[in-house]
C-alpha cells in the first residue's frame, strides 16, 4: 500500500515538475492565444477585404483594392501582385474612381499582362511606360514610352499581333486644346515611336488600329458639331481627315466617331450622339461604311444600343 | 480519532487526484480548445493544492520514519517555494488583472504582457477557465479599471502607450432573444441624467456633459457585442455606453424601447456612471 502511494505521488510529482516546465515557457503559452487570435484577425481583416475580381474573360480578372493592383488567372482563386503603385496607375488628369483601371489602360490575356503607368515628373511633364509580364505575372518589365509628355490625360494601350502595338495618349489640356499623340511599337513593346504630330489640338475622343498600317484618331468631346476622324493609311507616318459622309437629317445628331471595326472586306464605323444627344433617347448610333479602307464613309443606317455588333 | 484520519486522508488523496487530473487536462487539452486558467497563477496554485493535500494523505494514510519525514517534508517545501517564485516573477512580466461582476457571475481577465504592451481580454469559463477574446494593443504600464456598468457590461479603461484613454467594452452574452441589433438605433432619441443629455439621431450621438456638447457621427462609434458602445474622438475613446438591465426592446420596431442607459465617460481619473432614463415625447 506505502509503496504503491509512494509510487504514483512520485509520479504525479515527475508529471508536475514536467508540466510546470511547459507552462513556465511563457512564449509558448502565449503563442497560444496568439496563434488564435491571429488566425481570428487575419480572418476578420480579410472578409470585407476578400479581393473582389473584375473579369476581363472568363478565369481572367484583376483587383484594385487596398492600393494594390492584383490579377488572377483563374477566377479569384490565386492572385498575383503586379509591382505597380496605385497612383502611377491614375496619374495624371483622371478623376473616375479608382477601384476599376481606366478603360483601354490595360491589357489582360491569357499570354499578356501590360498595365500604361504615368509617373509625375514635375512641372507639368510626366512619363508614360508599361509594365508588362509575358508569364503570367512570374517577371515584370517596364519600358519608356514617352518621357517628358504633359499632364496625360486620355491614355490607351493596345497590342493587335504579339509584335505590333500602340499607345495613344494625349495631355496638356488648356481649356479644351490638346496634344494628341500615337506611339507604336514592332518589337512587342520594347521599343516606341511616336508617329507623326497631327497638327490638331481639339480634344482627343478615342483613338486606335485595326492592322499594323491603318489607324484612327477621333475628336471632339464637348460640343462638336460634325465627326472628326482622321486616318493614317501607312502606320503613321502621315494623316488625313477622313470624310464621313452625314445626311442631312442626322446632322448636328450623330457627332463623335468611334473606331472603325473590320467587317469582311469592308470597315464599319459608329458615329454616337455625345454626350448631350438627344435623339431618340440619345442612345441610337449612326452605322458608317467605308470600302477604301477607311478614308470616306456612307451611311447605312440608324444602330440600337442592343444592336451593336462589335 | 483513528478512522477519521484514515478518511480524511483518502479525501485528500481524492482531492490530489482530482487537481492533477484537472491540471494534465488543461495542459493537454488548451491547446486544441483554447481554453486556459483565467489567470495564470491559478495553475501554480493548484500545483501547491495538489502537493500539499497528497503530503497531508500521506501524513494521515502512511507512517514515516523520521528521516523519511525530513526528506517528505523537504520536497514538498522545495515544490512550494518554486511554483511560488515562478508565480511572482510570471506576474512581472505577464500581469494578469481579473474583475469580477457584481452578481458574481462573469469574470473578465486582462494578461497584459509587460513586455510587448499588449494585452489580451480573457472572457471566463466554467469560472476558473478563460477564452481570449480580444487583444489589445500598446497597452501603457498603467493600471487597467474596470467598471461593471451591469451585470453583463463591463468597461475597461486603459492607457496606450502614446498616453490615449482607451476603453472597450466586456458584454457576456444577449439579453433579448432577437438577433443582433445595433445599440446606437436602439436607443434613438433623448435621455436625461444627471447635468447630462444624450440624444441619437440620424447624424450620431450628441452628447451634452457639464454644459459641454459634443456629437460623435457613426464613422466614431464603435459597437461592443450588443450591449454597449464606445463612442471616440481622435483615436481616443471618450464615452461609453450600455443598456441597463432594464432596457428592453421589441421586435416590432414601431413599439419604442423602455428602461434605462448608463453613460460612462473615459478617463482614468475619478468617475462615477451616469444614469439616463428616456425623454418620453408627447
Amino acid at each position: 500500500m506505502k509503496k504503491l502511494l509512494l509510487t504514483v505521488a512520485s509520479l504525479m510529482i515527475i508529471c508536475l515538475a514536467v508540466g510546470l516546465y511547459v507552462y513556465q515557457d511563457t512564449s509558448e503559452k502565449t503563442k497560444l492565444t496568439k496563434d488564435i487570435l491571429e488566425d481570428y484577425v487575419a480572418n476578420q481583416e480579410k472578409l470585407p477585404d476578400e479581393l473582389q475580381p473584375n473579369f476581363v474573360s472568363d478565369d481572367i480578372a484583376y483587383a484594385l483594392q487596398n492600393e494594390e493592383l492584383n490579377i488572377t488567372y483563374d477566377s479569384g482563386e490565386n492572385w498575383i501582385q503586379v509591382p505597380i503603385q496605385q497612383e502611377r496607375l491614375f496619374a495624371g488628369e483622371y478623376n473616375g474612381n479608382k477601384q476599376t483601371l481606366i478603360p483601354d489602360s490595360y491589357v489582360l490575356t491569357e499570354n499578356r499582362a501590360t498595365f500604361l503607368v504615368v509617373d509625375d515628373l514635375g512641372e507639368g511633364a510626366t512619363k508614360i511606360s508599361l509594365i508588362s509580364s509575358f508569364d503570367q505575372g512570374e517577371t515584370w518589365d517596364e519600358s519608356v514610352v514617352s518621357e517628358g509628355y504633359p499632364l496625360v490625360r486620355f491614355r490607351k494601350v493596345d497590342f493587335l499581333t504579339d509584335k505590333f502595338g500602340y499607345v495613344i495618349t494625349s495631355g496638356g489640356r488648356t481649356m479644351s486644346q490638346e496634344l494628341s499623340s500615337v506611339f507604336l511599337t514592332m518589337d512587342n513593346g520594347l521599343n516606341w515611336t511616336e508617329a507623326s504630330d497631327l497638327d490638331i489640338t481639339t480634344m482627343l475622343s478615342d483613338g486606335g488600329f485595326i492592322d499594323d498600317k491603318t489607324g484612327f484618331m477621333s475628336y471632339g468631346t464637348i460640343t462638336p458639331t460634325r465627326p472628326t476622324l482622321y486616318t493614317t493609311q501607312d502606320a503613321g507616318n502621315t494623316w488625313v481627315e477622313a470624310r464621313i459622309d452625314v445626311p442631312e437629317e442626322y446632322e448636328e445628331i450623330f457627332l463623335i466617331a468611334e473606331i472603325p471595326t473590320k467587317a469582311d472586306n469592308e470597315l464599319a464605323l459608329l458615329v454616337n450622339q455625345g454626350s448631350d444627344g438627344d435623339y431618340l433617347g440619345g442612345k441610337v448610333k449612326g452605322e458608317f461604311i467605308s470600302t477604301d479602307n477607311g478614308l470616306t464613309w456612307t451611311f447605312k443606317g440608324e444602330v440600337q444600343p442592343d444592336e451593336e455588333v462589335r | 480519532m483513528k478512522k477519521y484520519a484514515k478518511l480524511i486522508g483518502i479525501l485528500f488523496l481524492l482531492l490530489a487526484l482530482g487537481l492533477f487530473g484537472l491540471q494534465m487536462g488543461v495542459l493537454l487539452i488548451q491547446s486544441t480548445i483554447h481554453i486556459e486558467y483565467i489567470d495564470y497563477r491559478l495553475f501554480y496554485i493548484v500545483n501547491i493544492l495538489i502537493v500539499i493535500s497528497l503530503a497531508l494523505s500521506f501524513y494521515l494514510l502512511l507512517s514515516f520514519t523520521k528521516m523519511q519525514k525530513i526528506i517528505l517534508t523537504s520536497l514538498l517545501t522545495i515544490f512550494v517555494v518554486v511554483n511560488v517564485g515562478l508565480m511572482i516573477s510570471n506576474q512581472s512580466e505577464i500581469k494578469n488583472v481579473t474583475s469580477k461582476s457584481p452578481d458574481n457571475k462573469h469574470i473578465v481577465s486582462i494578461k497584459h504582457n509587460l513586455s510587448t504592451n499588449e494585452a489580451i481580454y480573457y472572457r471566463d469559463y466554467y469560472w476558473i477557465f478563460g477564452r481570449s477574446m480580444e487583444r489589445l494593443k500598446n497597452v501603457a504600464d498603467e493600471e487597467i479599471q474596470f467598471e461593471w456598468l451591469a451585470n453583463d457590461v463591463a468597461a475597461v479603461t486603459y492607457q496606450t502607450t502614446n498616453e490615449q484613454i482607451q476603453q472597450f467594452v466586456a458584454t457576456f452574452g444577449y439579453r433579448s432573444t432577437t438577433s443582433y441589433y445595433y445599440v446606437g438605433a436602439e436607443i434613438h432619441g433623448t435621455w436625461i441624467g444627471e447635468g447630462t443629455e444624450v440624444i441619437s439621431g440620424p447624424e450620431g450621438i450628441t452628447i451634452t456633459h457639464k454644459q459641454k456638447t459634443e456629437l460623435f457621427d457613426w464613422d466614431h462609434i464603435e459597437q461592443f457585442g450588443t450591449l454597449a458602445i464606445v463612442l471616440r474622438e481622435n483615436n481616443e475613446a471618450k464615452w461609453t455606453i450600455s443598456l441597463n438591465e432594464n432596457f428592453e426592446m421589441h421586435a416590432d420596431s414601431s413599439k419604442s424601447t423602455s428602461g434605462d442607459i448608463t453613460l460612462y465617460q473615459a478617463t482614468t481619473g475619478e468617475n462615477e456612471p451616469v444614469l439616463l432614463k428616456k425623454q418620453e415625447t408627447h
